[in-house]
C-alpha cells in the first residue's frame, strides 16, 4: 500500500497548491500560545501559522479519516488511509508575522521518498510552505518532514 | 554569553486537548488512548509541534530583550506523553558577528531524547552587550 502511494504521489512532486489563509486574529494567536506554554508576546508565536493543521471548518465528522485526520491536510496530496506524523520543521522567519496580517500560503510537495523501516515501508513527504502578506512580502518559509505508514 | 537557562515542561491531557484545538489538529494519537493502543503507544502523544514549541520558548525567552529569532528547526526522535517530565536546554555553538547559533535538545525524565533543534539569534544593539 504505502509503495502503492509512493507511486501515486510522485507525480505530485513540484506542484503548489495556494491557500488564502484570512487576517490572523488575535484571539487564535492567543489561544496557541497559552497552549504551547509560551510567555506572552505581542507578536503571534512563531510557530503559530506552521503548526495549524487546518485553516477552514474541515469536514463533516464522517468525512474525516479513521484516525480522525482530513484528508485536506495536504492539500491534493492522496492521504487517505495512511498513518501521519510529524517530524519536525526547519523554519526562516523573514519578517514578523502581526495580528491582522492577509496571509497567503503557498504548499509545495518537493520531494517523497520511499524508506524500509523495522515496521515496515514508510513515505517521507517533504514540504515547503511559504507564507506571504497581501503585500507579496515573504514572512515565513518552513521545510515540514511527515512521515507517512 | 552564557547558554540559555534549560526550561521543564510536563505536558498534561489537558494541554494536549487545547493544543489540538488551537491548531485544529483532530488526529485521535492526541486525545484517544484506546486509539493510540491500536498504534501501538502507551498512551495520547504529546503533537509534534508542541516539542518545537517547548524547545523554541528556551530561545524565546533567552532571546526577549536580546535580539529576534531568524532560523529555527527540530526534529521529532522520540515520542512524549502526558506525566513526562521534558527537559529543554540550549547551547550557543557559534557566534559570527551578530548572528548567534544554538542547539536545542529536549530530554525525557529517562533521559532519552525526544527532539533536538537548532536555532539562529540576530542580536539588537542592545542585546550585543548582555551576557
Amino acid at each position: 500500500m504505502i509503495a502503492e502511494l509512493y507511486e501515486r504521489c510522485l507525480p505530485m512532486v513540484g506542484i503548489s497548491t495556494t491557500e488564502h489563509l484570512d487576517a490572523v486574529e488575535s484571539l487564535a494567536a492567543e489561544r496557541f500560545a497559552v497552549a504551547a506554554g509560551a510567555q506572552p508576546s505581542d507578536d503571534p508565536h512563531p510557530l503559530f501559522l506552521s503548526s495549524v493543521m487546518g485553516w477552514h471548518a474541515g469536514p463533516d465528522p464522517g468525512e474525516l479519516c479513521p484516525d480522525g485526520t482530513t484528508e485536506e491536510f495536504v492539500p491534493g496530496l492522496p492521504l487517505s488511509g495512511v498513518r501521519l506524523m510529524g517530524a519536525g520543521q526547519d523554519l526562516e522567519f523573514h519578517e514578523p508575522v502581526r495580528v491582522g496580517a492577509d496571509v497567503t500560503l503557498e504548499t509545495t510537495l518537493t520531494d517523497v521518498e520511499l524508506k524500509s523501516g523495522r515496521s515496515g515501508d514508510l513515505l517521507l513527504l517533504h514540504l515547503t510552505r511559504r507564507y506571504t502578506a497581501d503585500d507579496g512580502t515573504l514572512l515565513t518559509t518552513c521545510l515540514e518532514t511527515f512521515i507517512a505508514r | 554569553m552564557n547558554d540559555p537557562p534549560p526550561l521543564v515542561f510536563e505536558p498534561t491531557t489537558l494541554q494536549l486537548f487545547r493544543f489540538s484545538a488551537a491548531t485544529w489538529n483532530s488526529h485521535l494519537i492526541h486525545y484517544d488512548r484506546d486509539y493510540a493502543h491500536t498504534e501501538g503507544y502507551p498512551d495520547v502523544l504529546v503533537q509534534s509541534h508542541l516539542h518545537g514549541c517547548f524547545l523554541m520558548e528556551v530561545v524565546r525567552r533567552w532571546a526577549d530583550g536580546r535580539g529576534e529569532l531568524r532560523r529555527f528547526s527540530w526534529q521529532n526522535r522520540h515520542f512524549a506523553r502526558p506525566g513526562d517530565v521534558l527537559t529543554c536546554s540550549g547551547h550557543i555553538v557559534d557566534t559570527e558577528d551578530d548572528l548567534v547559533s544554538l542547539e536545542l535538545e529536549e530530554r525525557n525524565q529517562e533521559d532519552q531524547v525526544c527532539a533536538t533543534g537548532s536555532a539562529v539569534v540576530a542580536l539588537t544593539h542592545n542585546g550585543k552587550d548582555g551576557s
